[in-house]
């Protein structure tokens, strides 16, 4: 995957960090140290995600984002924040970030997000599809079923929504925070790889006994699920 | 409650000092007019006791003992009063009398009080006053004085009727004045209130009346200016601290990624991991300190809606559940349908953090329990490991505590103190139990929340 990225960020070692990461990734990074010059460069070209720290001097980075979206700026925000707290969260995405990642955070756990939100906008079809697909695996949004072939397999509410977002992210790496987001609606470390036994035990029921295993594990980051390992 | 009791014991001390005040007062004018009504009747009588005599004298002087009988007889004059009374006396004895006896100790100069004698009954007290005659005679006149009984009988009418109402008027005036500041000092406690639970935006209603409640307002409206003022500062610094703390350490762990992903020699790589372990337990207890301490100042934003706490405890259940049969740990939960006004995700959280606690450090039972108690929404996470003795309960909860058996875990050590800094942001409590006599072993954490 490859793309352009404003990153808004003042503290120069973070901001080497983050961009070194992301270039290895494949991604174009272009760094702006305030909140002044990112609107600049931002309503000056087109850019496919912005990372957008929260604290920035002068200009802070709620006030860009809105200025982001007052300009009719649509390009999707991922707002850093050393304040990770749920309700800095609830304010920066009320004022308009697609995304929010409080500090400390993994360098996976960013990556991740931010090919989220790239692919927001070239996979957002499957959003609207009622019948999900990925090799034989088929999930059908309506009917609540899952189906592996010809096997049918039995899904608790819970495991079904978490499969459902693994479909509907086919193919990119999901952090266990953002299942924990989406799926479960918590935003805090619930401790213990609580999330990793969920997992397996989804993979049991989709993948043993299959020649080709769908659900991966991304070590160090999360999981994918793919037809390709 | 003592805000309730302060007031009704204000209100029945204005009570008392409203009714002393207006007895004093009563009581005083009762007593002038009683003193001059008094002097007023006496002066009434002395003049009367006088005409009596020198009517009399007259009588005695024009026509000698005869002329007096006969001014006695015909009741004529100052005579003609039924309450007066006349006896003349010789050597010899009463020569003339209209009472049973003489009385005695009537004085001669003026007029003074004596006890008239009755037959059979009390003596009257009566105004007399003697008169020496020639030959030895004596001529005593007096007024009764039985209108003055009467007065002093409606005088002590008049002084409870007064106590009556002065009794019902300070009742009165002390509900009315105690009603009147009462509602003005709830007024100021609501908004104490507020400020106090962390909303420090709230502010006193000045009226500008002039008077001490609003001198009280206005001077609390400018110390709620200044908490506010502080506050701010204090987030304003608490905030820019995680900013300048927290860079760092994101900075050190990613070195120690980068640093990680080079191929390295295998003693290097195990140092290097160990260190970067440390450093994300640093980053962790960085974040879990400075949530605890916006937890605690209650300068979260207020969230709070009406939740089901049951479905928060079967959603906890629900996450940790394959988790508990991977470990072979029996996790049961039973749930009473109960209604908080909460933040779910805080307290999500704050049930995590016990369940997360009882994994640890539990044995193979966990077991959750949501009901109601009276005014309570009581949630309970009942382990049944090594528990905590009931001496260390207390400091369990304190930051930064971590018991001795627990040290040797992972943890910062923040997990209890930031659970009852939730239950005390909702107005509710965290308490530790188990381990005693009658349930040996474990540890029961008990969250409480008033019902919403």
């Amino acid at each position: 995957m490859s793309g352009r990225i404003l990153l808004v960020e003042d503290d120069d070692r973070l901001a080497h960090y983050v961009g070194k990461g992301l270039a290895e990734a494949n991604f174009t990074v272009d760094r702006a140290g305030n909140g002044r010059d990112g609107l600049f460069l931002a309503t000056d070209s087109d850019f496919d995600v912005v990372i957008l720290d929260r604290m920035l001097p002068g200009m802070d980075g709620l006030s860009v984002l809105k200025a982001f979206r007052a300009a009719g700026i649509a390009t999707p925000v991922l707002m850093l924040s050393a304040l990770g707290q749920t309700d800095d969260r609830v304010e920066g995405l009320t004022a308009g970030a697609d995304d929010y990642l409080g500090k400390p955070f993994a360098f996976a756990e960013l990556l991740a997000r931010v090919q989220a939100l790239m692919r927001r906008g070239t996979n957002g079809g499957a959003q609207r599809l009622s019948v999900l697909r990925c090799a034989d695996l088929e999930l059908d949004r309506l009917s609540r079923q899952v189906r592996r072939g010809k096997r049918k397999i039995p899904m608790q509410p819970r495991e079904f929504r978490l499969l459902e977002y693994l479909m509907l992210h086919e193919g990119e790496v999901i952090t266990r925070t953002m299942l924990l987001e989406a799926v479960w609606d918590y935003h805090f470390d619930p401790g213990t790889n609580v999330i990793d036994v969920h997992i397996s035990r989804l993979r049991r029921k989709i993948d043993d006994d299959e020649a080709q295993p769908l659900l991966h594990t991304v070590r160090g980051a999360g999981y994918r699920l793919s037809a390709d390992d | 409650m003592t805000v309730r009791r302060l007031f009704s014991s204000t209100i029945a001390g204005l009570g008392i000092a409203i009714f002393l005040l207006q007895l004093l007062s009563s009581g005083a004018a009762i007593y002038l007019l009683r003193t001059q009504m008094q002097g007023i009747v006496h002066a009434d009588r002395t003049r009367q006791v006088h005409d009596l005599r020198d009517d009399l004298l007259a009588a005695y002087y024009d026509n000698g003992y005869e002329g007096l009988h006969r001014f006695i007889a015909e009741r004529r004059g100052s005579v003609s009063n039924p309450s007066i009374f006349v006896v003349l006396t010789g050597p010899d004895g009463t020569l003339f009398s209209n009472v049973p006896a003489r009385p005695r100790g009537v004085p001669f100069d003026r007029p003074g009080i004596v006890h008239l004698p009755q037959a059979g009954g009390e003596p009257h007290d009566a105004l007399a006053l003697g008169t020496k005659l020639p030959q030895g005679k004596e001529l005593i006149v007096g007024v009764m004085t039985v209108t003055e009984r009467g007065f002093d009988l409606a005088f002590a009418e008049a002084i409870g009727l007064t106590l009556t109402l002065t009794v019902v008027l300070a009742l009165l005036s002390a509900l009315l004045l105690g009603t009147v500041i009462s509602r003005r000092v709830r007024a100021i406690a609501d908004t104490a209130e507020a400020l106090g639970s962390g909303n420090f935006a709230a502010r006193f209603p000045s009226e500008d009346i002039g008077d001490g409640f609003d001198h009280l307002r206005r001077q609390m409206n400018l110390m709620a200016e200044r908490i506010d003022m502080l506050v701010k500062q204090l987030h304003t610094v608490s905030g820019a601290l995680a900013h300048d703390l927290q860079s760092p350490v994101a900075r050190l762990r990613a070195s120690l990624d980068t640093a990680l992903a080079v191929e390295t020699s295998e003693p290097a790589a195990e140092a290097l991991q160990l260190a970067r372990t440390d450093a994300e337990a640093l980053q962790l207890m960085l974040t879990a300190a400075l949530e605890l301490e916006r937890l605690e100042s209650g300068t979260i934003e207020d969230r709070r809606r009406k939740i089901a706490l049951g479905e928060v405890v079967e959603d906890l259940t629900e996450l940790y559940e394959p988790l508990a049969e991977q470990s072979g740990i029996a996790l049961t939960w039973q749930v009473e349908p109960a209604h908080v006004f909460g933040d779910r995700e805080l307290l999500s959280r704050a049930l995590a953090n016990l369940i997360d606690n009882a994994f640890k450090y539990g044995g193979d039972r966990i077991a959750l329990d949501c009901r109601v108690e009276g005014p309570w929404a009581v949630v309970e996470v009942a382990d049944n490991g090594a528990g905590i003795p009931a001496g260390d309960r207390a400091r369990a909860v304190d930051r930064f505590t971590r018991l001795d058996n627990a040290r040797t875990r992972p943890g910062a050590g923040l997990g209890l103190a930031m659970v009852s800094a939730v239950a005390q942001l909702h107005g509710g409590a965290l308490e530790l139990s188990g381990g005693d006599v009658s349930d040996p072993g474990g540890l029961t954490a008990t969250i409480r929340l008033p019902c919403g």
